[in-house]
Formats: C-alpha cells, sequence, structure tokens
C-alpha cells in the first residue's frame, strides 16, 4: 500500500476516527487505526465494538487532487503515536507506505518516521448495512436533536437503558427522547416522505455525543438507517456506526402532565442568569438547590441557601403569571440544563404542583419540551 | 467553693462504668454477684468471643475480645450470658441523664463512658465532692459501679479514670504527670494500640516518660502527624474540648460481620450482604439519615483485608440501593478467595433535614400523595417554628437480635 495525502485532509479525517478508539478494549487490534487505499481514495477506520467511524478521503474531489500515487492495499497502525505524528510533520502533504511485513513509513518533508504495523486481515470485518430501512435528516438539525436531548440521559448504569436517547418515527414524526428520571428531554420533528412503518430504537447516549463532535452543521445530508441492532449515519465522506441498546425504552409520553396549575412566560436569558447566580450558594452534593417562589405583581423570587454558607434571594420579573401560587425547589443544573439548550428569548413553564415534574417550552414552539422533577426538601 | 477552680483552664471528669455489660446483668440479677460472669456475642458459634466479663472473671484471666472456648478452660465455673442491649442502653442513658444534671457539657464517648466538663459548677461543691456524690448516685439508684478520673484536659482525665478500677475516684494533675503517668509502660496510654507500640519500642520508646522526653522530630518521622500529638498528650497537653454535639456528627453509617465459616458460596455470601445492607438501614432511619458513597469491606481467610468505596451522584437510604452499590462493588473486587468477613458502610452520610430528595420521574406519584400533608406540615412549622414535627418508627423491636458490636446512634437520646 502507498499513497501521498494532503496533511489537512488527513489530519481532520484521523480526528474524527480517533474518536471511536480506545486504548482499553477488550480486542487488542482495535486499539490501532485500519488505513485502506484503493483507487477512489483512502479509508480510515477505528472502533471500539460499540462505535465504527469510518472516513474517507476521496482522491479527488471538485477537481482538487487530495491523494495520488496510489497503490492499493491496507495495514492496521498504532493509533496512540498516529495522530500526534500527522499533526507535527513538517510538510503539506504525507507519503504513507506499508510493506508486506506491515512496516509502515510515513514521510513528510525530511522527516520519516518508521512504524510497526497488523495485517488488516486480523481487523474485525464491519456489518455491511443495507440501507433498506433509512430515512435522511440535514446534519444541523440533527445535531439540534442530539444537543436539545443527549444531556438528560442516565450517566448511572443502574437503569442501562435510561443511559440511551429514544428515537422513534411514528405518523412521519423523528422523536427523539431522553431521561434519566430526574429530568427528561425531548423534541419532535416533522419527517416527510418515511415510508417505512413506525420504528423504536434506543442509541446509547454516549454515540450521539461522539457523533455530535463529528458532524459539521452545513446542513449536509445524513442518512441514518437501522438493522440487526446497529444504527449508521451516513454522510458523503463518513460512516459512523453504532450499536444499540437492548431493552425496552419505558414509556415516557404519559408520565408527562397535560394540566397545569400555575403557569409562568418569562424572558430565558433573564431566568438563566438569576438561577446561576443563586446555584452560586446551592451545593452539589445537596442537589443545587434553588427555590422558585411566586409573588405578587407578576413577581417570581428564587432563593437558595447553604445553612454552613449563607443564602441569596433575587426577585425576577415574568411576563405573564397565572394560576396558583407555588413555592417549588428544584436542582439548579437541571434548570439551567434546560434553559441552555432551548433557542427562544421566551419560555413557558407549567406547574403542576410542588412534588409534581414541571414541563419548560419555548414560547412558540411546542416541539421541544424540557421536563424536569422538583427535589422534596425534608 | 470556686477555690477549687483553677483561675482559667478547665476540671473534666471521665466517667467510666466497669465492666459495664456484667455490672448491668448483675443489676438485674443480684444473684449473680460475686458470680464469674462472661458476656458473649454468640455462644455456639466460633465467633462466640468474650465481650466483657465481671471481676471475678477476671481474676482467672478471662479477657475481652477472648474465645470463648478459651476463657471456660481458665475458668470452667463461667457463667456465660448473651447481650441483651436493651437493658445497657437504658442504664447507659440514665447513667448520661445523671451527668446531664451536673452540667449540660457532656460528651458520652460510647454505651459506657463519656466526658463532662465541670468547670463553673461551683454551686454543686468542689470537684472531688461532685465526683463522690455522681458516684454514690450512679451506685445507689442503678446499682452500678464507675471509675472516675478528674483532670484539667480529657485526656489526662480518661488516664486517670483507668488508674483506680473499680469505683475509683482519682485526681490527675499536671504537676502528678511524672510521677503517676510517666511510670506507665507504653501500651497503656490512651490512644497508642498495639501497632503504635510495637513502632514505639522499636525506637526504644518504653514508657510514657520516654515518649514525653522524644525526640520530636523522630517521632514524626515514625507516627506522622500523630506522633506530635501523642507526645503533647505524654506532657499532659490536651485541647480538645468537651463536646456535646460530637456524638452528633456522624460521616457513616456500616455494618460488619464474621460468616460462620470462611466461604466462598455465593448463596451465603448474598444472604449477608443481604442481612448487612438491612442493618445500614434500620441505623439510617434511626438517625433520618441519608449518604452519597457505599463502601464494602472484604475480609479474607487470611486476615488480608480490602475496602472498596464509590461515590454516588445522589443520596441513597433504602436497603435496595444500599444493596444494589454494595453488589455492585463485590462483584467488581472480590478476587473470589474464601472471605471471612464482610462489611457494608455508606458515606458522606447527613441528617435529611439537610438534605433534599431528589423526585424520581416514575416513582414521584408516592411522593405527590403526601403533598397536601407537606404544605400543611410547611405552613404550621412557619407558624410553630421548626421541630414540632417528628417522625414514628417502629423498628425497635429489630434491635434485641444479639450482636457482639454496640452502635452510639442512642447516644444522643439521653436529652430528650
Amino acid at each position: 500500500m502507498k499513497f501521498i495525502v494532503q496533511r489537512q485532509q488527513l489530519i481532520s479525517s484521523v480526528q474524527d476516527v480517533m474518536k471511536a478508539i480506545s486504548s482499553r478494549t477488550a480486542i487488542p487490534i482495535l486499539t490501532g487505526m485500519k488505513i485502506e487505499a484503493n483507487a477512489n481514495g483512502i479509508i480510515l477506520t477505528g472502533s471500539d465494538s460499540d462505535i465504527t467511524i469510518e472516513s474517507f478521503i476521496p482522491a479527488e474531489e471538485d477537481g482538487m487532487i487530495n491523494v495520488e500515487q496510489i497503490e492499493e492495499g491496507s495495514v492496521v497502525l498504532q493509533a496512540r503515536y498516529f495522530p500526534d505524528i500527522v499533526r507535527k510533520l513538517p510538510d503539506n502533504t504525507v507519503e504513507i507506505e506499508s510493506d508486506e511485513n506491515f512496516n509502515i513509513t510515513i514521510k513528510s518533508g525530511k522527516a520519516q518516521f518508521n512504524l510497526n504495523g497488523q495485517d488488516a486481515n486480523e481487523y474485525p470485518h464491519l456489518p455491511n448495512l443495507q440501507a433498506e430501512n433509512s430515512f435522511d435528516i440535514q446534519s444541523d438539525l440533527l445535531k439540534d436533536l442530539i444537543k436539545q436531548t443527549g444531556f438528560a440521559v442516565s450517566a448511572m448504569e443502574t437503569r442501562p437503558i435510561l443511559t440511551g436517547v429514544n428515537i422513534t418515527i411514528e405518523n412521519e414524526t423523528l422523536h427523539f427522547t431522553a431521561t434519566d428520571s430526574h429530568r427528561l428531554a425531548s423534541r419532535r420533528v416533522p419527517l416527510e416522505g418515511v415510508t417505512s412503518d413506525s420504528s423504536n430504537i434506543v442509541v446509547p447516549g454516549k454515540s450521539l455525543n461522539e457523533l455530535n463532535k463529528i458532524l459539521d452543521d452545513t446542513g449536509e445530508k445524513v442518512e441514518i438507517s437501522v438493522m440487526n441492532n446497529q444504527i449508521l449515519f451516513r454522510t458523503k465522506y463518513l460512516h459512523f456506526l453504532s450499536r444499540l441498546l437492548d431493552g425496552n425504552y419505558p414509556e415516557t409520553s404519559r408520565l408527562i402532565p397535560d394540566q397545569s396549575q400555575t403557569v409562568l412566560h418569562v424572558r430565558t436569558k433573564e431566568l438563566i442568569n438569576t438561577i446561576d447566580r443563586a446555584s452560586l450558594l446551592a451545593k452539589e452534593e445537596r442537589n443545587n438547590v434553588v427555590k422558585l417562589t411566586t409573588k405578587d405583581n407578576q413577581l417570581l423570587q428564587i432563593t437558595s441557601n447553604s445553612p454552613e454558607v449563607g443564602q441569596v434571594a433575587e426577585e425576577i420579573s415574568v411576563q405573564s403569571l397565572e394560576g396558583e401560587n407555588l413555592k417549588i425547589s428544584f436542582s439548579s443544573k437541571y434548570m439551567l440544563d434546560a434553559l441552555k439548550v432551548i433557542e427562544n428569548d421566551e419560555v413557558i413553564i407549567k406547574f403542576t404542583g410542588a412534588m409534581r415534574p414541571f414541563v419548560i417550552q419555548p414560547a412558540d414552539d411546542d416541539a421541544i419540551l424540557q421536563l424536569i422533577l422538583p427535589v422534596r426538601t425534608y | 467553693m470556686s477555690q477549687w477552680y483553677p483561675k482559667k483552664g478547665r476540671v473534666i471528669f471521665h466517667v467510666d462504668m466497669n465492666s459495664f455489660y456484667a455490672s448491668v446483668e448483675m443489676a438485674f440479677d443480684p444473684k449473680l454477684k460475686g458470680k464469674p460472669l462472661a458476656i458473649a456475642g454468640n455462644p455456639e458459634e466460633r465467633k462466640g468471643i468474650v465481650v466483657t466479663s465481671s471481676y471475678e472473671a477476671r481474676a482467672k484471666g478471662v479477657k475481652t475480645t477472648m474465645q470463648l472456648w478459651q476463657a471456660r478452660k481458665l475458668c470452667p465455673e463461667l457463667i456465660v450470658l448473651r447481650p441483651n442491649f436493651d437493658r445497657y442502653r437504658t442504664a447507659s442513658k440514665e447513667m448520661f441523664q445523671m451527668l446531664a444534671e451536673i452540667t449540660p457539657y457532656v460528651q458520652p464517648v460510647s454505651i459506657d463512658e463519656g466526658y463532662i466538663d465541670v468547670t463553673g459548677t461551683e454551686q454543686h461543691g468542689s470537684p472531688i465532692e461532685i465526683a463522690q456524690n455522681l458516684q454514690q448516685k450512679i451506685s445507689s439508684e442503678l446499682d452500678l459501679p464507675c471509675s472516675i478520673g478528674i483532670a484539667p484536659n480529657k485526656f489526662l482525665a480518661k488516664m486517670a479514670s483507668d488508674m483506680k478500677k473499680p469505683m475509683g475516684i482519682t485526681i490527675l494533675r499536671k504537676r502528678d504527670i511524672s510521677d503517676k503517668l510517666w511510670p506507665l509502660p507504653i501500651e497503656e496510654m490512651y490512644g497508642v494500640g498495639e501497632k503504635t507500640a510495637e513502632k514505639l519500642r522499636a525506637v526504644d520508646i518504653n514508657t510514657i516518660r520516654d515518649l514525653a522526653n522524644g525526640d520530636a522530630y523522630q517521632l514524626k518521622r515514625i507516627l506522622g502527624i500523630n506522633g506530635e500529638r501523642l507526645q503533647n498528650r505524654a506532657n499532659g497537653i490536651d485541647v480538645r474540648p468537651v463536646d456535646p454535639d460530637a456524638v452528633h456528627e456522624f460521616k457513616s453509617i456500616g455494618s460488619s460481620q464474621t460468616l460462620a465459616e470462611d466461604t466462598t458460596d455465593e448463596t451465603a455470601i448474598r444472604k449477608l450482604m443481604h442481612q448487612l445492607a438491612d442493618n445500614v438501614e434500620r441505623r439510617m432511619k434511626r438517625k433520618q439519615a441519608a449518604g452519597q458513597s457505599v463502601q464494602i469491606m472484604i475480609r479474607y481467610h487470611d486476615h488480608k483485608t480490602i475496602t472498596r468505596s464509590k461515590k454516588l451522584p445522589h443520596f441513597i437510604e433504602n436497603k435496595d440501593d444500599i444493596l444494589h452499590f454494595s453488589n455492585e462493588l463485590f462483584q467488581k473486587h472480590w478476587n473470589l478467595e474464601p472471605i471471612r468477613l464482610l462489611g457494608i458502610t455508606v458515606q458522606d452520610v447527613d441528617e435529611k433535614k439537610n438534605l433534599a430528595k431528589q423526585l424520581d420521574l416514575f416513582t414521584y406519584e408516592k411522593e405527590a400523595g403526601k403533598e397536601k400533608l407537606y404544605e400543611a406540615m410547611d405552613e404550621l412549622s412557619q407558624k410553630y417554628g421548626n421541630n414540632i414535627f417528628k417522625q414514628l418508627h417502629n423498628d425497635d423491636k429489630d434491635e434485641e437480635k444479639p450482636r457482639t458490636s454496640f452502635q452510639k446512634d442512642f447516644l444522643d437520646d439521653f436529652k430528650k
């Protein structure tokens, strides 16, 4: 195998693929990165057996030559050293060559590295996903969906299914839901022209998080297909494959209250700032608790109190306040997480009582829903 | 009377009940008086060790922590009783109440000993009169013997109460140190255990005097910060105040138990884990507490002991959670060798009134059902102040179970 590649192209491809490579893996060869060259270009592959990422560098793109002098072949090289080497090479182009003993030579300018490689035949074969059951989505929208829900997955393995994001398609609507059982985040978007029946899968939150890092928000097309316990996200030059989580995701829609006792309209930014200030005295090990109390004249009071430290109180005026008076305590962290992903100047918060979940939504968009369970102070 | 009290400085008592469990049993059944008596954990099983014994038994060589069969060999007529913790608890509570009548500065240390700071209690008499009256009262009303140490600080008071038993009253002033304290062998010093004594003897420190006059640098090198502390104490310096709230401060709640025999049998292990989690849950409930870390201890057949812990993102209090995380740790860290002892401890513990409980989407209905109740409680608390409510428990019946170790949980009860 041999080729000469533009260094910048190689750097960004290597960075993407490294997201899937872990130094701690049960299968030793997976600590390496597979490089494959053919007439069309080169393919880099990394995998930790949960996630597999393939990045493709086309030999030629829009008349620009990325890869030249290609001699077909493949090899696996040690991923631990490769990214730093590529990043620090002196020239704009990099020549990579491997011989029949898997000895790899990397040349750039006057620098030359000789690395020990491994036989690419020993690298696990990726399942060849046939895109039978697939749909397209724009990358910027997909990134939004991930950002607005992925943070709410559970970090604990107590209920493994909750470490994933539940993705459903029903009635031409794509729906992302995540909950760690203390808060829930969901967003739906219309999906046109999907022929497939309803589907319901759970994708590990970690996978989506990595995918979000790799995807550009240029709005390019992402094809999503699901098969055999795997999900594949495919763009022109990237294949991102993740295993799915086994098990049934709990039915959450019926847990979302459909009535409300107290409804607030409030400016998002102001509320974020006020709660952020109050949380300065709220301690993490005590659930970051802040208290919200409704006052007369369209005022809210946000307070927090740590017996050893002191207390803070701040009033904030709201656009409107309807319904019963309320005193409720909740985690400032959950509240800030939820408010920050709502990219809207105004939010509506609907409460149904001090011990019941409350719902935060953008003022003019009910496709996004953030739900938070309050804390009970003893 | 104030001439008895130093102008600056304090007068501190250490009250030490003499062979407490055995004495309580004798007060309960006077026929036992004058006979060799031992209280032992589990007379039938291997873990049957002597928890405490009467002076008559001690005269025959019976010692605390000795295995029962050894004790019986030394003293064939030994009477062995299982512990009745309820009796001890009641007696202890009454004893501490008597201390609390003298001054509010009472610091219980365990079921049978405590410090009181009698500085400024001239109305009760001189320190020695107070001590005599107290000892008399405990003896006549509870039929229990105790020794009292009188000193300017806690360490000296503790050493003093040890000097004359049973029914002793010993005054240990700073000027007495070189005569009364320094001649004692190093392992008799409070705070010096077997390991520490070994290290000290290795550098030729054999008496408390040697420690008091030892090289501070060398001590620090072999014992760390504790070396400095011990040397200060040997010189009669101890600035710790008598802290009535010390007993309330708890950072961890745990339970451990030796298996009937060393085992790798997962059923037996699982059963014990259940039991331990049960104990921990009960004690957490008693304290109205919740904790944020779980620690397990595994002691293997060869006495090798490991502890492993995990910090959780939220507070737990229920058996299910305690057991879940304990099992998780156990599965991860057990090396499959035979186990002698297991322990579960919940750490980073705090009283629930200082905490908030994050409600759960899938279970909040349970809490929400009590919403009206909490609202009413909140309103009443605002009107009449905190602490007007108390949750009731009926878990005390469980406490009858014989156990060798004793928990201090109840020690804060004597004030109520």
